[in-house]
């Protein structure tokens, strides 16, 4: 009996990795062209629906059907499993740098043909976020210009104001620390948008292509000098190591033990839930910079995509139009919470409700949308995730250890470097 | 026999036993080739594939046969091993915890005149029937420094807080979590064993003037071989497969990383890097281990333990 129950075991084992590793192999569905057309949409943005059934109300012949299938973190490995057995959605939501992947992946399809519906609703910038190679790939929805969002009853009160460069950022995070101890001015970009929004401005470029080859320039002066920056901070004990959206940094934005946080448009909106005593008492600002230069960064945001398996690209197209270039389509994403990527969304956002935490700034739009024009550009790669996977893991050890974070870096650029070549790409 | 009963009536029995076994054995045949040998089969499959790139910068990476690669790659690779060392701390604290703690629960509840034991049974199996996830959220918030009533209590009589999920702290933390998961189950498996030995044993070492001490550790320990070879077996497989509790942590810890654990590094390897046939080839080389070491221990105990056998 042991023996058998043992060999079960065993084998259970060898299964669970067996289902731990299943996926399909690509089909192509079938779809009638007469009748009404319903398209299924992914995405995890709240109140989408909402919007979507305003369309639907409009448009009988063209119904949208939202699935709340995954968020942000997992959407990718959902549409990849489904779309590898032939399933899925028409229509999914994609963080922009995870777009190449899903280009790579056989997901994404080539909307450029179509394009010309929306692209004129968008900055270059906005598009360059979502054009792969030579193809455009999705349509920008919401985008997060850098904010520096600071509780301004406590600046007022020690008579400090936003930080306008990171040496200034870095002075005031000192002040902090020795004038209310137990507070601190700010965390360290623990997780790798972060800190490529930081490293945006100085022209870092973690990826880039030349020809059929990939350059990766992950360990390079400009995010060499963002990492060096914030070692010296955290050595100093004057920034937090708490990781964002944890149960211990909503306690401590709530509580008023972190001051700030610099972070994209959608900060106020999204912090709301985790610091809801604090409502009004904060204010935004731009992004501190590092040598007074104009560029700005961007962090999160995403667009939506049309997949392969769609059997009505055109229409699909038709609607992301609407949702997110269209002045009916943009407000209903205002109200959802969003900062809308077009130019047509972000000229709704004047007189429109400012977050409730940033409530007592009224020109707070008007901010993000002067914010917004003067984002640099910035190319995601293939295997973004690899990226930040290492960067995340490997500064939080290199924090606990005090190994310099510039080692991380280089190991995050070797990873990438590694996964490419492994994936079969020529790397420079 | 087979061929007396073949000679006596040729055609009809020939056959029956040939087709009734078969018959008999076909549903679980079919279970065990659709959810055991297919699966299996194909992770192996996945394991020698790449998705490999068809040219160019963004060129559509598709299924191509790469032989072993990913095997070399897994086994040689550092955080792989290093997510192998963690693992071993773990289970040397946790597993004899565990068991050390669930035999003496046993003994205990098993001695004659004992108070609310059918209360203390329950009270101590119960943490086994909270979900995973939920247990690890719980101890979570016990272990975070901000909500901790460690912290409370610790700052009340004027000692530093402890931070329980950095530094060596976060391995007892985590051991803690199994233990207090685990403990039911491993007590009420050695319980139920210990009820079944017969009471003229005790009866006999009483006459002889035995203790209870001794009674426990002469009779009922020897006696207990089975289920411990058993609840050891089950918890060290268990301890391999380790996944929820460091994954649910994770978002709080510093220390954790995504490959903190061989499970956890596969996980990401399939679904978030999508690397599936990576992680298929991890996912073989961690079974095979896991057999081997099952193998090897059972092969070990069981000649002393089951030597009738």
């Amino acid at each position: 009996m042991k023996r058998s129950t043992l060999f079960r075991a065993g084998a259970l084992a060898v299964a669970t990795s067996a289902l731990l590793a299943t996926a399909g192999c690509a089909g192509d569905a079938g779809g009638d062209s007469s009748g009404p057309v319903t398209l299924e949409y992914w995405g995890w943005a709240p109140g989408i629906a909402d919007v979507v059934s305003v369309w639907n109300e409009q448009h009988p012949e063209i119904q949208v059907k939202v699935v709340e299938a995954a968020g942000a973190d997992d959407m990718i490995a959902k549409l990849l499993a489904a779309q590898r057995a032939g399933e899925g959605p028409d229509l999914a939501q994609a963080e922009y740098q995870k777009l190449p992947n899903l280009v790579v992946s056989d997901v994404a399809l080539d909307i450029s043909q179509y394009a010309d519906q929306f692209s004129g609703s968008f900055s270059e910038g906005a598009l360059s976020l979502v054009t792969v190679g030579d193809g455009i790939y999705a349509v920008p929805q919401d985008t997060g210009p850098m904010i520096f969002m600071y509780r301004k009853d406590v600046f007022d009160q020690n008579g400090w104001a936003p930080p306008t460069t990171w040496d200034e950022y870095a002075a005031l995070a000192e002040k902090v620390h020795t004038t209310l101890p137990g507070s601190y001015l700010g965390g360290y970009p623990d997780d790798a948008s972060t800190m490529a929004a930081y490293a945006q401005p100085l022209g870092a470029e973690w990826w880039a292509t030349e020809g059929d080859a990939w350059k990766v320039g992950i360990d390079e002066a400009p995010t060499q000098r963002v990492v060096t920056f914030w070692q010296k901070l955290v050595e100093q004990g004057v920034v937090d190591t708490t990781h964002f959206f944890t149960p211990e940094w909503g306690t401590m934005m709530n509580d008023g033990s972190l001051l700030s946080w610099t972070a994209g448009a959608w900060a106020p909106a999204a912090a709301f839930s985790v610091a809801p005593d604090t409502a009004g008492l904060w204010a935004a600002a731009k992004m501190p910079t590092w040598d007074g230069e104009t560029g700005t960064g961007f962090m999160g945001g995403s667009s939506v995509m049309v997949t392969k398996n769609s059997a009505h690209p055109k229409e699909a197209v038709e609607f992301l139009t609407w949702l997110n270039a269209s002045e009916e389509g943009t407000r209903g994403l205002i109200d959802a919470g969003l900062f809308p990527a077009s130019s047509v969304g972000q000229s709704q956002l004047a007189g429109q409700p400012v977050p409730d935490l940033v409530s007592n700034q009224a020109d707070f739009w008007d901010l993000a949308v002067d914010i917004a024009g003067n984002s640099a550009p910035f190319t995601w790669g293939p295997n973004v995730q690899v990226a930040f996977d290492a960067w995340s893991d490997g500064v939080k050890s290199a924090t606990q250890t005090g190994a310099p974070y510039t080692d991380v870096l280089k190991a995050a650029q070797d990873a990438v470097v590694a996964d490419l070549e492994k994936s079969g790409f020529t790397v420079q | 026999m087979t061929t007396t009963i073949s000679r006596a009536a040729p055609r009809r029995t020939s056959l029956r036993p040939r087709v009734a076994p078969w018959a008999f054995l076909a549903p679980a045949l079919a279970l065990f080739t659709m959810f055991l040998v297919v699966p299996i089969g194909y992770a192996i499959y996945l394991s020698v594939m790449q998705l490999r790139s068809s040219g160019g910068a963004f060129g559509i990476r598709r299924q191509t046969f790469v032989g072993l690669d990913n095997y070399v790659a897994s086994l040689t690779d550092p955080e792989l091993v290093a997510s192998l060392g963690r693992l071993g701390i773990f289970a040397l604290i946790s597993v004899p915890l565990t068991l050390g703690l669930a035999l003496t629960f046993a003994l205990l509840l098993d001695l004659p005149g004992v108070r609310l034991a059918r209360f203390s049974r329950l009270a101590i199996f119960l943490p086994y029937a909270v979900p995973g996830v939920i247990g690890a959220l719980l101890w979570g918030f016990l272990y975070l420094p901000r909500t901790s009533p460690a912290t409370y209590l610790l700052q009340a009589v004027g000692l530093p807080s402890v931070d329980f999920l950095n530094g060596s702290w976060l391995y007892l933390s985590l051991s803690n979590i199994a233990v207090w998961a685990g403990v039911g189950f491993n007590m009420i498996v050695m319980y139920t064993a210990l009820r079944s030995i017969p009471s003229e044993l005790y009866e006999a070492a009483k006459i002889d003037g035995a203790s209870e001490w001794q009674i426990a550790w002469r009779i009922k320990v020897p006696l207990l071989t089975p289920a411990l070879v058993l609840t050891f077996l089950f918890s060290v497989i268990a301890t391999l497969q380790a996944y929820g509790e460091p994954t649910t942590l994770r978002s709080m810890s510093n220390s954790i990383s995504f490959n903190f654990f061989p499970l956890m590094k596969i996980y990401r390897d399939a679904f978030n890097l999508d690397n599936t046939s990576g992680a298929a080839a991890a996912s073989v080389v961690l079974a095979l281990g896991t057999l081997v070491i099952s193998l090897g221990l059972l092969r070990l105990l069981q000649r002393r333990t089951f030597g009738e056998n």
